[in-house]
């Protein structure tokens, strides 16, 4: 029993010094932003880039965004990021567009 | 001829001269042009400033209509579900406790017996009912602790009392003997209950008070009076006198058949047999909205109406009143309405609200009726979307609690989706306390890791505690009458680690797989159940009180769904295990017989999930899907999905045995659905 709660503080401290450190680590020359996607532009399922169109919650600027992981493509793909999401946003201005290199829904439940 | 030529020289002159006027009159023409096409151009200037001011108002307009408009800020959507489920169970031979108490007030009400004896004298019941006798008090409570004492040293005593003459005479005949009338171990362990509690208002009876007893006792010892205490009477007896009695008490007491009952037995027993209902239709009904209030604050909702066809309550999945199969289907309760079929009523399943993007930060907080069922990695066999931040997993937690959550979804490039949140649930609300009343609430505190979240790898640790766990939860008609928590029992703590995911292109499909395990650890308190016959948590059984211990349980679940995506066919089957002290908090779970993951035993699983390919229209997830699967349970020990007493290995379970709940020794189940996700 007692293996098993020191394993459990173990692992819970090792990912909390992960987030610390990865907080960190995450800080350079990327922009984020919050914002709500008035549009989203990808051409079919085989696809391996697309725009969405952010609104700024700050500036209420629109923001083209290009997304080009796999991982968010699949979410416009089948739907589970649409147009209305609200997106939390880390991109990157890359030969002049805004490279996306976090793009979740903002968390809450 | 000079006139000639003067005509022909003047032709000349007008010749040469029609240019210049004709020069002059296109400059004017020209000049008008430009000036018409300067007006022009200013008319459409002024025209196009008119059009585009015209543009801007509408489009502010409709800017405005849109911000306004319901789309914007308010999602609609739900399920129906239309399931129909065949059930098979086979039940182990016991004896029914509630049934067994039936009998023996039956013995009360007779010449010697205590009829007439008020329960409680706030309650004024007399001439109970088994139910009343052992389970129900009030609307909402069980015994109250005045009517416990009444059964305890006046009911009881009187009763055992009673059948001392029978047991004496018996003895003198000689037809009895120690090895005969050995006690099972759970007679042994009701032996050894009574004899703490009720016994010793026995032994200090006087025998004058006890029918037919004086002569008896007179007979072996002519210096006994009236005024001789049973007690007396008992320390006079050689010790295997002594043991043979008390042996013999308890066996007349309970009145197991035999010489010494006439064959005439006490106990309500069940003999094996098959539990069934062949077809069990249900509807369902599930309202989800999600409101965008302000910025950063939304609030959800979801009304749930979940009802038997034929049926406007819960008795199709409780035995129809008489004794239930497992603690999480006694009856609808708190955090299961909306969860097992009840009525055609709208229940909140959901409401809370939500503060987000806290400070700036991904922080938030919510606070409500919490989306804390249907977690990870159940998603897969509801074929629903996965939980995102909120639930908990299903193996630990499946219940509707009212509660708040404070949630961190750092921006970590190595640990994409990680976020981790402290959750907090009131699982009873204990009301004032009053010197009537000491009971406390019942809480639970949960901190969920979940250090990856994406499609390929979505990674959970969790842990959770609850404290001053109850005993009854509040149901009402149930076949234990109105029910409600008495006492608390003590905490459970309990760790879970398990991931989930998603392949895709395997094959022409995704395959989804997921591994979850999970350790229950139970910190009893001295406190008992009384209205259980004494029992503690996962201490004790019917009254067969044992010393509280902590008690250490684990479970584990794996599964796998292959989706066909050519066809949109969905094929996945199921796992899990749990040992003989394994305790969940999930009776909200979708199964029907009980929950499957808080299981004592195994449970084995396959669906298979057909949806129809048709053009989503009311949102782009809504679908439409029949489902067919089956379940199979082996049940290793009792009291799956219960904390009040000890799990008893199936196998062993006598005839003999009392038992508050029926006792599974496997169960099945078919089932199909035809669901609608709007």
């Amino acid at each position: 029993m007692k293996k098993a709660v020191s394993v459990m503080v173990l692992v819970a401290v090792a990912a909390l010094t992960i987030f610390c450190f990865g907080s960190v680590a995450s800080a350079g020359d990327e922009i984020k932003m919050v914002g709500v996607i008035t549009k989203i532009d990808i051409a079919g399922k085989d696809a391996k880039t697309a725009t969405a169109t952010l609104k700024d919650n700050k500036t209420e600027q629109l923001v083209v965004i290009t997304v080009e992981d796999d991982l968010t493509l699949d979410k416009f793909k089948d739907h589970r990021i649409v147009e209305g999401d609200e997106i939390r946003c880390k991109y990157e201005v890359i030969d002049g567009k805004n490279v996306s290199k976090l793009f979740r829904k903002t968390a809450g439940c | 001829m000079r006139k000639l030529e003067k005509l022909l020289i003047g032709a000349a002159v007008c010749a040469l001269a029609t240019p210049v006027v004709a020069q002059a009159e296109d400059q004017d023409m020209q000049k008008k042009i430009d000036e018409l096409t300067k007006k022009v151009q200013k008319l459409e200037e002024q025209q196009k400033g008119s059009d585009q001011k015209k543009v801007e108002d509408l489009t502010r307009k409709v800017d405005r209509i849109e911000e306004k408009s319901l789309g914007k800020w308010l999602t609609i959507g739900g399920d129906y579900r239309f399931r129909v489920d065949s059930l098979r169970g086979d039940v182990a031979a016991h004896s029914d406790a509630i049934g067994t108490m039936n009998n023996l007030v039956g013995g009360f009400l007779g010449p010697n017996g205590v009829a007439g004896t008020p329960i409680g004298s706030a309650d004024g019941t007399n001439s109970p009912t088994a139910l009343q006798f052992i389970m129900m008090g009030k609307s909402g409570s069980l015994f109250t602790p005045s009517q416990f004492n009444t059964i305890l040293n006046s009911y009881m005593p009187q009763a055992m009392a009673a059948a001392l003459p029978g047991i004496f005479t018996a003895m003198g005949s000689g037809n009895f003997t120690v090895q005969n009338t050995a006690l099972t171990p759970q007679q042994q362990g009701i032996l050894n209950t009574l004899g703490a509690k009720v016994m010793p208002t026995v032994m200090n009876m006087q025998i004058g008070s006890i029918p037919n007893m004086l002569g008896l006792v007179q007979a072996m010892n002519p210096a006994a009076t009236a005024t001789t205490k049973v007690g007396d009477v008992f320390s006079g007896l050689p010790a295997a006198q002594q043991q043979l009695a008390q042996q013999m008490l308890m066996q007349a007491f309970l009145g197991q058949a035999g010489a010494l009952n006439n064959n005439v037995s006490n106990l309500a027993t069940t003999q094996a047999y098959k539990a069934k209902n062949d077809l069990l239709y249900t509807n369902r009904l599930g309202i989800d909205m999600h409101a965008k209030a302000t910025k950063d604050v939304t609030v959800n909702v979801r009304l749930v109406a979940y009802k038997t066809f034929g049926s406007q309550d819960d008795s199709a999945v409780t035995n129809n009143g008489n004794t239930p199969f497992f603690a999480d289907r006694v009856g609808a309760f708190d955090g299961t309405l909306g969860h097992v079929p009840t009525s055609s009523l709208l229940d909140v399943d959901r409401a809370y609200a939500t503060w987000s993007n806290i400070a700036e930060q991904p922080i938030w907080f919510s606070v409500g009726r919490r989306p804390s069922t249907n977690g990870a990695p159940s998603n897969l066999r509801l074929n629903n979307e996965r939980p995102g931040n909120g639930g908990t997993p299903a193996l630990l937690v499946d219940y509707a609690f009212d509660g708040m959550t404070l949630g961190w979804a750092p921006d970590i490039d190595a640990l994409p989706g990680a976020y981790a949140k402290v959750c907090y649930g009131r699982g009873f609300e204990s009301g004032f306390e009053t010197p009537s009343n000491s009971l406390r609430d019942t809480d639970m505190l949960g901190v969920a890791l979940i250090p990856v979240d994406t499609d390929p790898l979505r990674v959970w640790l969790q842990w959770n505690r609850g404290f001053n766990i109850f005993d009854f939860p509040v149901m009402s008609n149930t076949a234990f009458g109105n029910t409600g928590p008495a006492t608390s029992l003590g905490d459970i703590d309990w760790y879970g680690a398990g991931f989930m995911s998603t392949m895709k292109n395997i094959g022409p499909g995704k395959l989804n797989f997921f591994a979850d395990a999970g350790l229950s650890v139970t910190h009893p308190n001295n406190n008992v159940s009384n209205n259980a016959g004494f029992q503690g948590l996962m201490t004790g059984s019917f009254f067969n009180q044992e010393a509280p211990t902590d008690k250490t349980g684990w479970a584990a679940y794996a599964g796998a769904r292959y989706d066909y995506e050519p066809t949109k066919t969905k094929f996945g089957v199921e796992y899990n295990h749990g040992s003989k002290n394994w305790i969940t908090f999930a009776p909200a779970a979708d199964d029907m017989w009980t929950s499957k993951l808080g299981t004592r035993g195994d449970v084995y699983e396959a669906y298979l999930i057909q949806e129809l390919n048709l053009k989503p229209i009311s949102s782009h997830l809504s679908k439409a899907f029949f489902k067919i699967g089956y379940q199979y349970y082996d049940f290793a020990y009792t009291g799956s999905n219960n904390w009040v007493g000890a799990p008893q290995k199936i196998s062993d379970i006598k005839s003999t045995d009392l038992m508050l709940l029926q006792p599974l020794k496997s169960a099945q189940d078919v089932y199909a659905t035809f669901e609608v996700k709007f």
